[in-house]
């Protein structure tokens, strides 16, 4: 079947367990994450919610799977663009892994349509939070010019 | 035809010049990029070599396009295996953009090759050179791992 893939790779220089609360908790997401955080038990079958200050909520879901600090998939639809939330659901993997003092992060974004815009506007912002939160997990502060970044990639 | 291409795109919290120079330079690529060496006067026009850090060259290649600190393109012939070396080169373009604190980086690597040998092994390859160049500018600190060249290799 037709579809769209967005994969990215990177290496923190963290423990596994604080990139994994890093990416599940709202404390830290607003601190990275544009200024937006989730709502979720971050359990199998769970809802999971996105919201932004700007916006309120902006996409939302349900935990496909779920194991702790490792592996999370998440069925994530947006709700605040209507091009976007027209494509439907999509497919959101968080895999970590430690190797050595580094967690290696793999995230990947599948929704089964081709030329999907939603995959091509996370592929904008996936890029910027995990940047930030490496950022933010290695020196303590986050790239603090993401929100503004992200309010005029809105306009 | 349609060929091989690879994208990536980070932010660092430093200037677009350190970025640029940090790509380039002997002192810092040593630390975080395999401990290889670029030698090259990096004017258009000029040969590159990509040394290992017992002295082998590891890549060869040509400056397309330099305008520090916003661009640079290169091409790229692996020298150390033969059956990538077969493949023919590749072209590299780092693209810097200042966005505030941050510098954008955007690297692309592309072959007019389908399916390019070289490109899918350096695509696993360029998450840990480019999240160890960022961390190296944020923190000052490189990651002792990533300054290693591959035993056996």
């Amino acid at each position: 079947m037709a579809s769209s893939l967005f994969v990215y790779v990177t290496y923190i220089r963290a423990p596994q367990q604080k990139v994994w609360d890093a990416l599940t908790k709202p404390e830290h997401q607003k601190i990275y994450w544009f200024g937006g955080h989730q709502e979720s038990s971050w359990k199998k079958g769970a809802e999971w919610k996105m919201f932004m200050p700007q916006h309120g909520l902006t996409d939302s879901g349900e935990i496909l799977e779920s194991d702790p600090p490792n592996r999370v998939v998440i069925k994530w639809r947006n709700e605040f663009r209507p091009n976007l939330k027209e494509e439907g659901y999509s497919r959101c993997v968080m895999e970590l892994a430690t190797e050595g003092e580094l967690t290696k992060l793999m995230i990947s974004h599948t929704i089964e349509k081709e030329h999907s815009q939603f995959v091509e506007a996370v592929s904008g912002g996936w890029p910027r939070i995990l940047s930030s939160l490496q950022a933010y997990l290695e020196t303590g502060r986050a790239h603090g010019d993401t929100r503004t970044v992200a309010e005029q990639a809105h306009k | 035809m349609t060929g091989t291409k690879f994208v990536y795109i980070t932010y660092i919290r430093a200037t677009p010049e350190k970025v640029f120079d940090a790509l380039t330079q002997p002192e810092f690529t040593t630390r975080y990029w395999a401990g290889t060496v670029q030698k090259s006067d990096w004017k258009k026009g000029s040969a590159l070599g990509v040394y290992t850090p017992d002295g082998r060259l590891w890549d060869s290649g040509e400056v397309l396009e330099i305008d520090r600190p916003r661009k640079l393109s290169m091409r790229w012939l692996n020298e150390g295996f033969p059956e990538m070396k077969k493949e023919g080169p590749t072209f590299i373009t780092y693209e810097l953009e200042q966005q505030g604190s941050v510098t954008k980086l955007t690297l692309t690597q592309a072959s007019p090759l389908d399916d390019c040998k070289v490109i899918g092994a350096m695509s696993q390859g360029w998450p840990a050179v480019l999240a160890g160049l960022k961390t190296l500018l944020e923190t000052g600190e490189a990651i002792a791992e990533f300054a290693k060249w591959p035993e056996g290799i």
